[in-house]
């Protein structure tokens, strides 16, 4: 008993440390060439020598942009904490102007405590925006503007940037716009004379490489010894781990794992399963659960919707898939069936059901969105007649079917001699 | 929206000639007192100073009280001569009180019911104007103030007899030849006596103790740092009913009195303005003083002993700092100030308290925000709320790095290359500017300035906009030496409006003042340049209207820009509009009406060529030993190749300093010998900040893709370049992946895998492609051509077998 309240002890700490970016991200404060200290150089560099900046956080989802900027900002807020104020906006809720002015309006008068008014008119809050702009300049404070999803910001007449960075153009304000975007060509997206205010800086996140993965895999795993926990049980289970590091299957999880996605936010997901899976009555991480995170991590969610089709609708997606190797390019249910009934007449199978079955069993694959309709016209035509495509392919098809124990010898027969034939 | 700038009307907000009687503000000033520091010393103030003075020097010295400018209507215009006083005396007296005899003059001039207010008043013998700077008394000093030394040396306590070295540190005065060891000329500098800087050091020294029965006099300047004196800035004199001078100023503080307190960066001879305001009587004003903005004290290397420093506004009420801005050196004139009706404000005492939360020059005229509450507060960013509120932004403190960091060689190159900073010069553009002066000069000089329009187009960057203002601020300071008609200018800006129909809305707010809808103000508007009703006061003079970005104004009929542009064609409109925007056929793509009113004379503004750019660069760097010379010309080569962009030749450089800077300050600060050759922006710097602004990143995103996604890429270039067709089916690409696993013994990606890396490259634009719910029928588009992606997965050493597909 007392072992499973160690064990689930631990388990919140790992968990804790793993939901916590602050922590995950720890490893860059470090190190000199990281996203993070030239994005804190830039930042703090214009906050010191009161001048404008904008730059672009370019980089696939994942990565980590959003906790480094949230890490500078925190950093930035310490250092000078009456100087700095932050306003936050975000391309998926205010790409409209007027509304992101009137945000940018809410957050200034709450960040210095002044009053605010929803009726205010847009130009009112533009003004109101350059005169806070100039007024924080005199003050020698620095406003940031973080735009998650930059690219969204510009669409349509961008009127929102440009007078942004207009406003920055002049020598009292004291601004920096940082913009976040998982478009590479964002700044393609700006228009000309907008582009020709922004300050190109650019800053690249790509997902690390094998190396640093390793280093925060084991940063985020390894118990320290003010965690709170019994030293005994520490020293254990930091033994453990290290021997599982060292262990080739671990490191043909991790592999396999980054074979597909080696952001870090994919690993943290990875380990987050690992240690949910963890043995309670041991308390120890072990072998088996990082390589049930990992099964778990690549379930392919259309093959697996396969495994637990009926019969009926797997002979309707064999069907499906003959029609289509027929090089009949359109078909709908009514060929289906009538494809499903010669198959019927010549194999004599105990597998015959009625058509109104048949379309029952064919609605639940639509549902289930392993077919679906080939266009988007007719949509007032009966659902019979709409011509459907099926969305799995023929390999997904034959695993499954070798998989199912219960499918009838017959239906992969009928699949293979197509392919053979 | 920029503010107009008409030089033709002061710009100044009125100041608040507020009515308010003396006792008033004295006892708004006590009301409010809360015990902070600066408060007691305004009570000990404004009790002593309308008490009698002893009268005990009964005009041994003649004193003169004379009117320069009698009470007039004279327009602000009217040059105000200084007539020498005939009364001039070497040295001034005590200030003694006012001797009857000599009042009688003035008031046998004119015997005033109101007060009259005055812009220039000769008293005890000093000349004072608004808006200059003055010690005031802050008690009846024991020490007579009346004496006004020289400085003494420190070590012989002696005046005069050659030249004096001020100490940085504790502003003591020294003669050359007394400091130890003798000093041949005035250091450059700051220069610490070696007193002070053997104390720095950690030493007692004894400092030299003037002769017996010699005390030292302190001078003024002592005396104000001491908080012995005031200083104060004069914001108006007005004679009261019974004859007696005042004036409304503005007080200085000295850091010690701040809720801050002396700061360590602050200077010795540091003062802060601050935003109280108190009426005081001409009495206590002792003399001039000069209190200046860093700029002006950093040139006036011998002002004298009564110079100081003051960069800060400081708020009383929210204890907060604030820079100066240079708007409030503007001259300022006062509107025909002195048959202002007085009305004793009576309504003013019952809520003083309320009022004086807020900064009394700010406050509008109007009448109802005196009776302002903490209940119902407008809110800041509101229109009529703007004002308020502001003023609580200050800083508390002034942060140090500010004001004490000694700024290195590429700190000054970054801060010189800065977008905003308005370059000295304005290079290469000399032509276009002289053509858009003489237009706007012809258009202002002739009476009868019918259809004038100049359209200018160039891309981004080129100066078209920095031109034509550098080109008014040319014209105004021509205006202000009167060489010109006076002329109204407004500048609008197409893409800062919320609509196209606002731009009346904004020009009529401009002229009148007023805000209306811009149905009305289209109507009046219309009236107003057709020769009808005339708008505001300076109805008759010419009209400059500045549209930037014009090709924001279009709007389905193109009514707005047809209204603008037809009304300079109107007879009297007196009315010039310059259009700025940056395509060339602007006006070809308009209707034709549009066009025959728009594009008859036109401006044209190439891209720079690398020479202009390189020399728009040098000329903002002269005299920073930062940049390398290939440098500079590799940047505006690469630049005016791409675009000829000013802005983007700039950002470059500055970019490129900062990586410099990076990594010095990477490189620490330990080697500061090594810092000549490193600190220097080379070749590389410029290499590294111009890629990343040409450069799209994909290549290096796909270099760091996971495995799958490289096959993926490596895959799609094979399938595209097979079928030759734009794009591929995801059914045949997964198939082809799969198969190439398969034959290189790699583990087989599942399709709902593919399909996810697909989505993912296809978010980050490597590829196009469509929505993951298609599934096997996604269609999928190389973004960048396929060569780069050669390029970038040529060498993987993740997959070796890569390469043999490409």
């Amino acid at each position: 008993m007392a072992a499973a309240s160690v064990a689930s002890q631990a388990q919140a700490v790992l968990r804790g440390r793993l939901c916590n970016p602050g922590f995950v991200h720890s490893a860059l404060r470090s190190s000199p060439d990281t996203n993070y200290s030239k994005l804190k150089y830039l930042v703090a560099s214009s906050v010191s020598e009161a001048c404008n900046n904008s730059v672009l956080l370019l980089g696939p989802r994942g990565c980590g942009k959003a906790a480094v900027v949230d890490m500078v900002l925190d950093d930035l807020k310490k250092e000078h904490p009456d100087a700095i104020s932050v306003i936050r906006l975000n391309g998926m809720l205010h790409s409209d102007d007027n509304c992101a002015m009137k945000e940018i309006a809410r957050q200034l008068c709450l960040e210095h405590q002044l009053s605010f008014s929803k009726m205010a008119s847009s130009d009112d809050n533009t003004e109101f925006m350059i005169d806070m702009l100039r007024e924080c300049g005199l003050a020698h404070k620095t406003i940031l503007f973080v735009l998650e999803e930059f690219d969204l910001f510009a669409q349509g007449k961008q009127r929102l940037l440009y007078s942004l960075l207009d406003a920055m153009q002049s020598l009292t304000s004291q601004a920096v716009v940082i913009g976040v975007s998982c478009r590479l060509d964002a700044d393609q997206l700006l228009e000309k004379r907008v582009r020709s205010r922004f300050s190109h800086r650019k800053l690249l996140f790509v997902p690390s490489p094998l190396d640093d993965i390793q280093r925060l895999v084991e940063h985020l795993l390894v118990l320290t010894k003010d965690s709170g926990l019994p030293a005994q049980y520490i020293t254990d289970y930091n033994s453990r781990l290290t021997n599982i590091f060292i262990d080739n299957k671990f490191k043909g999880c991790l592999n396999s794992l980054m074979d597909a996605d080696a952001t870090t936010s994919n690993i943290l997901r990875f380990l987050f399963r690992a240690v949910s899976y963890m043995n309670m009555e041991s308390g120890f991480l072990s072998m088996e659960c990082f390589q049930k995170a990992l099964s778990s991590m690549q379930r392919q969610p259309k093959t697996d919707s396969l495994q637990d089709l009926s019969i009926l609708e797997l002979y309707i997606l064999v069907c499906m898939h003959r029609l289509e190797d027929k090089e009949q390019s359109s078909y709908n249910f009514t060929s289906i069936m009538k494809e499903y009934r010669s198959i019927q007449d010549a194999y004599k199978t105990s597998d015959k059901y009625s058509s109104t079955v048949c379309f029952r069993a064919f609605e639940h694959l639509l549902d289930r969105e392993l077919i679906s309709f080939g266009d988007n016209r007719g949509r007032n035509q009966a659902l019979e007649y709409r011509s459907v495509k099926l969305l799995i392919s023929s390999r997904e098809l034959a695993q499954s079917l070798k998989l199912n124990t219960t499918c009838p010898a017959v239906l992969q027969k009928l699949l293979d001699r197509e392919r053979y034939m | 929206m920029d503010l107009a700038a008409t030089p033709s009307r002061s710009k100044s907000r009125p100041r608040s000639s507020s009515a308010k009687t003396v006792a008033a503000s004295i006892e708004s000033q006590m009301d409010l007192c809360t015990p902070t520091k600066p408060m007691p010393r305004r009570k000990s103030k404004s009790a002593a100073s309308p008490a009698p003075m002893s009268p005990a020097t009964p005009s041994t010295v003649r004193r003169s009280r004379r009117l320069l400018e009698t009470p007039t209507k004279a327009a602000p215009d009217v040059p105000v001569k200084a007539t020498p006083t005939p009364t001039s005396r070497g040295k001034r007296a005590a200030p003694s009180p006012r001797t009857p005899a000599l009042r009688e003059p003035t008031r046998q001039r004119r015997q005033p019911r109101k007060r009259a207010y005055y812009r220039k008043v000769v008293y005890d013998g000093g000349e004072f104007e608004v808006g200059d700077d003055v010690y005031v008394k802050r008690r009846e000093a024991a020490e007579s103030d009346a004496e006004d030394p020289d400085e003494e040396c420190r070590v012989c306590f002696r005046t005069g007899g050659g030249v004096m070295v001020e100490c940085d540190a504790c502003l003591g005065g020294f003669h050359l030849r007394c400091v130890r060891p003798p000093l041949r000329r005035v250091p450059e500098g700051d220069w610490a006596c070696p007193y002070c800087e053997a104390e720095r050091a950690g030493n007692v020294v004894e400092r030299p103790r003037p002769p017996e029965g010699k005390h030292i006099v302190r001078t003024a300047k002592e005396k104000l740092l001491s908080s012995d004196l005031w200083a104060a800035r004069i914001e108006s004199l007005w004679r009261e009913p019974d004859g007696i001078f005042w004036a409304k100023v503005r007080w200085y503080i000295i850091p010690e009195e701040t809720a801050a307190g002396r700061q360590p960066h602050n200077l010795r001879r540091e003062l802060y303005r601050t935003n109280d305001l108190a009426d005081i009587e001409m009495e206590t004003i002792l003399r001039h003083c000069s209190i200046m903005c860093p700029k002006d004290f950093r040139d006036a290397n011998d002002g004298g002993d009564d110079v100081f420093y003051c960069e800060y506004e400081y708020d009383i009420h929210w204890h907060n700092f604030k820079r100066l801005t240079d708007i409030d050196d503007e001259p300022e004139t006062k509107e025909d100030p002195c048959d202002e009706p007085y009305n004793a404000g009576d309504d003013y005492n019952s809520d003083t308290d309320e009022d004086s939360e807020y900064d009394k020059e700010e406050e509008p005229k109007s009448g109802f925000s005196a009776r302002w509450n903490h209940s119902h507060e407008l809110a800041a960013n509101s229109r009529k709320g703007r004002m308020y509120g502001l003023q609580k932004i200050g800083i508390r403190k002034i942060p140090e790095h500010v004001r004490c960091h000694q700024k290195t060689e590429l700190e000054k190159a970054k801060a010189t290359l800065l977008l905003a900073t308005l370059p000295k010069s304005l290079p290469c553009r000399d032509k276009e500017m002289e053509e858009i002066s003489t237009f706007v000069k012809d258009a202002i000089c002739n009476d009868q300035c019918l259809g004038r329009c100049l359209y200018i187009h160039g891309v981004p960057g080129t100066g078209k906009t920095m031109s034509v203002l550098a080109v008014m601020r040319r014209l105004r300071s021509e205006f202000d030496s009167g060489t010109l008609r006076p002329y109204c200018f407004i500048e609008i800006n197409g893409l800062k409006l919320a609509s196209p129909e606002n731009i009346y809305k904004v020009v009529y707010e401009q002229l009148s003042g007023h805000r209306v809808g811009w149905k009305k103000a289209l109507h009046y508007l219309t009236e107003h340049f057709s020769g009808g009703t005339k708008i505001g006061k300076q109805a008759n003079q010419p009209l400059i209207l500045l549209i930037d970005e014009l090709d924001l104004l279009l709007t389905r009929n193109q009514s707005v820009l047809y209204n603008i542009l037809d009304w300079p064609t109107r007879p009297n409109s007196n009315l010039v509009i310059i259009g700025i925007a940056n395509t060339m056929d602007l006006p070809e793509k308009l209707l034709p009406r549009i066009s025959s009113r728009m594009g008859i004379q036109r401006l044209c503004f190439g891209p720079y060529n690398y020479r202009q750019l390189q020399e728009i660069i040098t000329s903002r760097l002269k005299g920073i030993d930062a940049f390398e010379e290939q440098a500079i010309e590799f940047a505006s080569r690469k630049v005016a190749a791409m675009s000829g962009d000013a802005r983007r030749a700039l950002e470059i450089c500055r970019r490129a300093a900062e990586f410099a800077d990076y990594r010095v300050k990477q490189s620490g600060q330990a080697i500061f010998s090594a810092n000549k050759g490193e600190g220097v922006v080379c070749m590389g710097d410029i290499e590294s900040a111009i890629q990343e602004v040409f450069q799209a990143p994909h290549i290096q995103v796909m270099k760091s893709c996971p495995k799958f996604g490289k096959v993926i890429l490596v895959a799609m270039v094979h399938e595209l370049y097979k079928s030759g067709l734009g794009e591929v089916m995801f059914d045949k690409l997964a198939s082809t992946v799969i198969s190439w696993c398969h034959a290189n013994r790699e583990l087989l990606p599942g399709h709902d895998t593919l399909v996810k890396i697909c989505c993912k490259l296809g978010e980050s634009k490597v590829i196009l492609c469509e929505e993951g719910s298609k599934h096997k029928l996604q269609k999928l588009q190389l973004n960048y051509p396929s060569d780069d992606v050669t390029f970038a997965l040529k060498e993987s050493p993740d997959l070796p077998w890569l390469s043999k597909y490409l």
